[in-house]
């Protein structure tokens, strides 16, 4: 009895406790964030944000590219990404660097639509959030999400034309058909991330947190992407491949649609007038536009940060200067003697055609544009207390004409060349602690190193991998003056672009234009905007890359010293690895990955030439 | 414990064994394609490497495939899997074929495609005096309204037959390129018959040249001449 007494007890007790412990499971799960959670507070959507941001598609110092030669490819943002020399500017002829040719033009693959999808499911959640968020919060919310879906648009639409817009979340659950959606045509494109940034402009407030957008980022984006949409349509209408896909429009816009979208351009441009100014916190034109890199600015419109705390800081200053200047590693990225050309023939050479001799190399340096000077490390220039030491060897006399001697068979010249340091000729070192040398990849092969960006104010030894937190300027105010000027130049009205032109040679201290015309405007973007992955996509808009890149070989310049005068000399010669580069007219377009297409065969037809 | 281990094995074994029993019923790539690229002008239409290619892509699939022609105007692929294919021949310095055929590739498949060359090279001559190699050709067009603009013009020097764009020294080549930049039909007659010299080739060796003269077309490509052998005396 009393067994049984104890049993009924035992039931009792398990039956109610089983009972009320099944209503305790109908709790939503504790370790998935509902959308309740996130877009109820500020809080919430701010961590949301932080992945769209992370994986908006910035071409910053640590942008990969193409996977091809070992470099690694697509928008980084770990702990250990030190390949900043895999760059865009080693291909067109900026640099030279790793890639053992023009290698990136298939690119690597971006297809974002996964975070497309976040930015979607944001879109439509907000709307619902009014009473926690207040309908001004919303607003200002949304717009933001407009502007980052125009920016993931606009890396889709300057790679592949064409893409399917969508925007609404899709549902996984729906019929195979629907999920499939097809390409839409390339000026639809670039219509919806006008209307997108629109939107953007609009509904944001006029300021915000360093590495978020506000109006005004809309704005400068909108004058970039316009632009880069009205290039395609005069351009790409002259210089194009053909195929399927241009004839459908998925690849190409119509010369008429030019116009419009460069007066997007001007206007959007225009917007940002007198919101934003040019650094010129220093009255040292070299020193002011050093700093323009490194400190916070008036010009600075959108950054990307980074930090060591986090694990996403950047290897700028340990990847762009030689071991010599840093606490680790090496460098692959070397300037060339075309892009130096750009500010003018450098006073090497004397007008009968000898080499100028030189008593020593920092004289080169005198009277050049302080633009140049800062952005980029001349023989003989100083950092963290070393100087550049730039020699490719020593002539023990030199004779003759610098042209004659360059075009000599290399075992006719009278140089002297080592492959290392260590080596003397009559007790001098034969080569520079800093290059030039053919014995690596780790000195320069053109006479140059990288200055934009790199912190000269660290200490040699904390110079290491992984250090540096300089933020990226991902959108600056003298970039959208270019735009504004190249679209003024197009639309014809010069008066506009001579005063945008002569603002930014101004603070670079060059002299001012009386007169403006296109081939000006192109050039100033390239010297002002130089190693900032820009002139990869002029070529490409300007649709000037296969003329431009048709087996290329860049320059470099060498630096000697001729023993029996005490003098030194520089000649012009091939970069050291003599490298060329070919664009194929069919990268204008990259292909439609291979992956997607055999997941969704409406994206065919590829774009031509694939 | 002798009986186990060899029980052991045995079961591995028949383990073993039976694993390998499931067999590949999909037939090989055992169908080939081969044919010729015909130039309506006569004869085949001379190409070079990275140049002319034959596109196809199996009806029922998304990734095309291309067989590179080869230096005489012919193509071969023997490891192709049999199905039906779209075809068409593309890449090269000839008026563009949009319209795919559909052909049936079985074993020893043949087709041969006829395309019209943008420019015929006629009347290559190479003449040496010393180790100066002089190159005269004359350049005609099957069709001239429409064709894209002559870029320029170059020699093509290597050690090898293989000698076209992407095989040849660039020194003797790329570097003795003269620039055209014109339409065809703005070309006067004496425009139209060139000469080329090539200097200082190495004395007591064999060299193989053509010459050929690129387009501002889609693939920027280049009509070749024939491929002449030319031995410098020592």
């Amino acid at each position: 009895m009393k067994s049984i007494k104890k049993l009924i007890i035992a039931i009792s007790v398990a039956t109610g406790a089983l009972a009320t412990s099944c209503q305790k499971l109908n709790i939503p799960p504790t370790n998935i964030f509902t959308s309740d959670v996130i877009f109820n507070s500020q809080a919430g959507i701010t961590s949301f944000l932080a992945t769209i941001y992370q994986d908006l598609p910035i071409e910053d110092f640590k942008y990969g590219p193409s996977g091809n030669d070992g470099g690694p490819a697509g928008f980084l943002h770990g702990g250990n990404d030190w390949t900043e020399f895999y760059n865009e500017a080693g291909v067109i002829g900026e640099e030279v660097g790793p890639y053992s040719g023009f290698n990136i033009g298939t690119g690597f693959g971006f297809w974002p639509y996964g975070d497309i999808r976040n930015v979607n499911i944001m879109i439509a959640e907000l709307p619902k959030h009014a009473a926690g968020l207040t309908q001004a919060g919303v607003n200002a919310l949304l717009g933001e999400a407009h502007f980052l879906r125009a920016y993931y648009y606009f890396g889709l639409a300057k790679r592949y034309g064409g893409v399917p817009i969508i925007t609404v979340a899709q549902n996984p659950g729906a019929p195979l058909a629907t999920l499939r959606v097809h390409r839409d045509k390339e000026q639809a494109v670039w219509d919806f991330i006008g209307a997108e940034l629109d939107l953007g402009y609009q509904m944001m407030p006029a300021t915000s947190d360093a590495g978020r957008a506000n109006k005004y980022v809309a704005a400068a984006l909108k004058s970039r992407a316009m632009l880069y949409a009205a290039c395609v349509a005069k351009y790409g209408s002259v210089n194009f491949v053909d195929g399927q896909a241009r004839a459908s429009g998925l690849a190409g816009i119509p010369a008429s649609a030019a116009t419009a979208y460069f007066q997007s351009a001007y206007d959007a441009a225009k917007l940002l007038d007198g919101v934003y100014k040019l650094y010129t916190a220093n009255a040292d034109k070299v020193q002011n536009y050093v700093d323009l890199f490194l400190k916070p600015s008036p010009e600075n419109i959108f950054i990307k940060q980074y930090s060591m705390a986090n694990n996403t800081a950047h290897s700028w200053d340990d990847t762009m200067s030689p071991r010599y200047f840093t606490a680790n590693a090496l460098t692959r990225s070397y300037p060339t003697l075309d892009l130096v050309s750009l500010w003018g023939t450098l006073p090497i050479t004397n007008p009968d055609g000898t080499p100028t001799r030189f008593d020593n190399r920092a004289q080169l340096m005198q009277g050049l544009e302080p633009r140049l000077l800062a952005t980029i490390y001349f023989p003989g220039a100083t950092l963290r207390g070393l100087t550049f030491d730039m020699q490719r060897g020593i002539y023990p006399s030199f004779s003759g004409t610098a042209a004659a001697e360059v075009a000599k068979q290399p075992n006719a010249r009278s140089y002297i060349l080592a492959g290392d340091t260590k080596t003397l000729y009559q007790g001098l070192q034969v080569i520079g602690f800093t290059g030039p040398w053919t014995g690596g990849d780790e000195l320069t092969r053109t006479g140059f190193y990288v200055r934009k960006y790199v912190d000269y104010t660290r200490q040699q030894a904390t110079v290491n991998l992984n250090t540096s937190v300089q933020p990226w300027i991902d959108l600056r105010y003298a970039e959208v003056l270019l735009n504004r000027a190249e679209a003024a130049v197009e639309l014809g009205n010069t008066a506009d672009a001579l005063t945008d032109i002569n603002l930014i040679r101004d603070r670079a201290g060059a002299a001012l234009y009386g007169s403006i015309d296109l081939t000006k405007v192109r050039n100033e973007r390239r010297m002002e905007l130089a190693f900032e992955n820009q002139y990869y996509w002029d070529l490409k808009r300007w649709r000037t890359a296969d003329v431009v890149l048709d087996r290329a070989h860049f320059k470099g310049l060498m630096p000697y010293y001729v023993f029996n005068e005490n003098k030194y000399i520089f000649l012009a010669e091939p970069e050291l690895f003599n490298r060329e580069y070919t664009f194929q007219k069919q990268f204008y377009y990259e292909p439609i990955p291979g992956g997607e297409i055999g997941k969704n065969p409406n994206l065919l037809p590829n774009n031509p030439g694939y | 414990m002798k009986k186990l281990i060899s029980r052991i094995l045995v079961g591995a074994t028949l383990l073993a064994s039976s694993a390998c029993t499931k067999i590949d019923n999909y037939p090989g790539p055992n169908a080939s394609f081969q044919g010729n690229i015909i130039s309506s002008t006569g004869g085949n239409l001379l190409t070079s490497g990275g140049s002319t290619q034959i596109w196809m892509q199996q009806i029922g699939w998304t990734a095309p495939q291309t067989i590179p022609s080869k230096f005489d105007g012919t193509f071969e692929d023997t490891r192709l899997f049999s199905g039906g294919y779209r075809v068409l021949p593309t890449g090269g310095a000839f008026w563009p074929i949009y319209d795919t055929i559909t052909v049936n590739l079985g074993k020893g498949t043949r087709h041969d495609f006829t395309v019209t060359p943008y420019l015929v090279i006629k009347n290559f001559k190479a003449t040496l005096s010393g180790t100066t190699l002089t190159l005269t050709y004359d350049i005609d067009a099957p069709i001239v309204a429409g064709l894209p603009t002559i870029k320029d013009t170059q020699p093509y020097v290597n050690t090898t037959r293989l000698v076209g764009t992407g095989a040849s020294i660039r020194d003797f080549s790329d570097v003795n390129s003269v620039t055209i930049n014109k339409n065809f039909i703005d070309m006067s007659t004496a425009e139209k018959s060139r000469t080329l010299t090539v200097p200082n080739l190495i004395p007591g060796r064999t060299f193989f040249v053509r010459v050929g003269v690129r387009l501002n077309d889609s693939f920027n490509s280049s009509n070749f001449s024939e491929i002449v052998q030319v031995d410098i005396p020592k």
